[in-house]
């Protein structure tokens, strides 16, 4: 038994605290989030040059061979400085659908350049009917010609405006919420046809609503067999969960220990706050959230590292848990900072929205616990 | 136990459902014109534009029913906007304790709505512990004026008002409490410096207000110099009743009701996702109970008694539901809550309900933090002594 980190992990974890700590200071993520791109090219470069980008890649793709433990390690210290570089859009989500399907020359074409920092990429896979039931799929894809023709449409497509590439799915065969019959694309957002309508999210990052209306696309466009993408989707979206949990996790910390610093500090009624009970009992039952959350962070990827998508329940646990607790640390921790709890000058009103955006993808918690349930 | 209303009671809901039907606002119209002209008919239907207002100034002497009555049918018409600094806050103040000049100079315009206020309380010291507060006003040499020096924050609307009635320090060698004076000024002036503080759905309306040297003549202060606690304290009880927002959420849990029907989940809406309609269940068991906490406040009221136990939860529970119903329709939006930005994409009213959830967080925090409604309520209700306490 041993949860300690091994010594490339540390290093890892040190260079990402390291570089979180130098460059996402409020005031630098602010004026990032309202620049044009929405994030720093020049810090996707320094991830690229820092080998990130190639986490979960095998080495002879050019990346550093890790796994869920090593994508944890990078989104947890992401959440503490709740960085805005496409990572999860391009690595976790666009970079798992492409290593588990291109295979010879186009894999190395892809892959090589999405490790440099030269290639971006965005999941367009989920619609508006569906809400999180990653099954319901109305977009489709027919045979024409020596290729497909895709119509349909995809919403809230995160970094689907600055995306290089699309990765979309679309149904081939079947019934709306027929697991099979399900089958992936690689489009080009300016291709004919394509409409990218890209906009801000409420925490900052960016997102697009995605329309294809004819959209012509080439046979090597197919990214696996078709009709056959689910086992694919499935275990892109666990790892998406697992992301997110960890990039919360590190959020969670910043949220309860900043609220630990603020109510010592802050006086009133000739007292700092943490006198009353009220507040240091609230302040335990955060820390214990807290630590609740990382323990079956740690369980869901380590079980998730040793059996792949049969750990989904547990996946689905964690995702539970880390939206109940979000809510609970984030309200209280704005509650307890009083009117400077509710606005933008504090880090943590930043902070609790990325915990409300993240309860948003990919399920919320009574979606998971439901799945856990089932 | 009754919960009919009376024939009168009927009869006065039919004239105020006729009366917001008569004066709806039409497209095309000018707004600012049309607010006015309401104010004034509601007026001449017998003090409509000041429910509250006690009948010698004007207001209508209603019932507590048809307050109540006047409070469900609010919540559903289309109301024209209204500060609540003005008639709702300073006015009573300046008739329970200004002098008649006072009162004949300020109450008109407010009355009228032709004057906005806005209310310099809160201090970047002093929030929850009010009374802490430290904006100076020192009396001339020759006794005509106070010189106002300090900080004000959260001064909802400072940015837009003509005047402030604002809690100021002129002696702080006692208790806290006291050496506290109530001042009126024009905010348009030499010395006052308005931010703005943006919050978290990045809207403004919250401000911190700077005064350098603003001359305040003498006769704008409220009643004695140092008792401006006192008089401020009547206005907190008051605004800590006006809050549980009850018809406003009974409403408003509706239209949720409607919102999440209209949200797609395969073939089926979110009303029949088992999770979702046990919340709303939840919610609206809750609303029910506190809708009767209410009415046997009121029934308390309107048989002459003093207000009840029952009648201390109003502001807490009401903000609790208010903030829940945010909540859940914010969820209901699904991964929709996040587009911003004025953007609008999947359901009509999702970014509407995060931006209402985000604004929904302050409810528990302004006009007396809910942990120190807790404090007043062990203390008052309870009768508990407690130690280092709040009160």
């Amino acid at each position: 038994m041993n949860f300690d980190l091994t010594e490339e992990q540390q290093l890892l974890e040190d260079s990402v605290a390291r570089f979180v700590a130098d460059h996402y200071a409020l005031e630098k993520r602010i004026k990032l989030a309202n620049g044009n791109l929405g994030f720093s090219a020049e810090h996707w470069q320094t991830f690229a040059e820092l080998g990130w980008l190639g986490v979960p890649f095998d080495e002879e793709d050019g990346g550093i061979g890790g796994g869920p433990v090593e994508s944890m390690v990078v989104m947890e210290q992401f959440g503490r400085g709740l960085v805005l570089e496409p990572y999860l859009a391009t690595v976790i989500l666009g970079g798992g659908v492409l290593r588990r399907t291109l295979e010879g020359e186009r894999r190395a074409e892809l892959l090589g350049p999405l490790i440099e920092g030269k290639l971006q990429l965005a999941f367009a896979h989920s619609e508006e009917q569906a809400r999180w039931d990653l099954e319901d799929v109305v977009s489709s894809a027919r045979q024409g010609g020596d290729g497909w023709v895709l119509n349909g449409s995809k919403t809230v497509v995160y970094n689907g405006g600055n995306a290089d590439l699309l990765i979309v799915s679309a149904r081939s065969s079947g019934g709306q919420m027929d697991t099979d019959g399900i089958s992936l694309f690689l489009v080009d957002p300016k291709a004919n046809g394509v409409e990218v309508q890209a906009y801000p999210t409420v925490d900052g990052l960016r997102a697009a609503e995605i329309k294809l209306t004819d959209v012509k696309v080439a046979g090597d466009a197919l990214l696996g067999a078709a009709g056959k993408a689910w086992p694919i989707i499935e275990v892109v979206a666990d790892e998406a969960v697992l992301a997110l949990c960890a990039e919360a996790l590190g959020g969670l910390e910043v949220l309860y220990k900043d609220t630990v610093q603020y109510t010592q500090e802050r006086q009133q009624f000739g007292h700092p706050m943490t006198d009353f009970q009220t507040v240091s009992h609230r302040l335990v039952e955060m820390f214990m959230e807290y630590e609740q959350c990382k323990s079956l962070l740690y369980r869901a990827t380590m079980e998730y590292a040793q059996n792949g998508h049969e750990a989904a329940r547990t996946l689905s646990a964690c995702k539970h848990l880390i939206g109940t607790a979000g809510k609970f640390i984030g309200e209280t921790a704005v509650q307890l900072h009083g009117g400077m709890g509710v606005t933008e000058e504090l880090r943590l009103g930043h902070f609790f929205k990325r915990q409300l955006v993240i309860e948003s993808q990919f399920g919320n918690a009574d979606f998971h616990l439901e799945k856990f349930a089932a | 136990m009754d919960i009919e209303l009376s024939a009168d009671d009927l009869k006065f809901r039919d004239e105020v459902r006729a009366f917001f039907k008569a004066h709806d606002y039409k497209p095309g119209q000018d707004y600012a014109q049309w607010r006015l002209d309401w104010f004034k008919a509601a007026r001449e239907q017998g003090g409509w534009d000041v429910p509250k207002w006690p009948t010698a100034f004007g207001g209508p002497g209603w019932s507590p029913t048809q307050h109540y009555i006047w409070e469900q049918e609010t919540a559903r018409a289309n109301l024209p906007w209204d500060l609540p600094f003005g008639v709702g806050m300073v006015a009573p103040i300046i008739m329970n304790y200004g002098n008649a000049e006072q009162q004949e100079r300020f109450l008109p315009d407010i009355r009228a709505r032709t004057v906005n206020w806005c209310q310099g309380y809160s201090e970047p010291g002093a929030g929850s512990d009010l009374a802490s507060l430290k904006t100076k006003a020192e009396l001339s040499a020759d006794g005509k004026h106070y010189l106002v020096n300090g900080s004000k924050i959260w001064t909802t609307m400072a940015h837009i008002a003509d005047w402030i009635f604002c809690l100021t320090r002129t002696d702080a060698s006692g208790k806290k409490q006291e050496g506290i004076t109530f001042l009126l000024f024009p905010m348009k002036q030499d010395g006052i410096e308005v931010k703005p503080i943006i919050t978290l759905g990045g809207s403004h309306s919250v401000n911190t207000v700077h005064f350098t040297d603003v001359k305040v003549p003498v006769e704008n202060r409220i009643g004695e110099e140092g008792k401006g606690w006192t008089y401020a304290k009547g206005l907190l009880a008051h605004e800590r009743t006006g809050l549980a927002g009850v018809s406003r959420s009974l409403v408003a849990l509706e239209k949720l009701k409607h919102q999440a029907g209209t949200v797609k989940r395969g073939n089926s809406s979110l009303l029949d996702d088992p999770s979702f309609r046990a919340k709303l269940a939840k919610l609206e068991v809750d609303l029910q109970a506190l809708e009767f906490t209410e009415l046997r406040s009121l029934a308390r009221a309107a048989s002459g008694q003093q207000p009840g136990p029952e009648s201390s939860i109003l502001k807490l529970k009401g903000t609790e539901i208010q903030q829940r119903i945010a909540h859940l329709t914010m969820e209901a939006a699904g991964p929709h809550m996040a587009p911003w930005g004025g953007i609008h994409v999947g359901p009509k009213f999702a970014s509407g309900g995060t931006q209402s959830y985000l604004g929904s967080r302050a409810f528990t925090i302004y006009g007396g933090a809910s942990e120190v409604q807790k404090d007043i309520i062990a203390k008052n209700v309870l009768g508990i002594r407690t130690q280092g306490g709040s009160n």
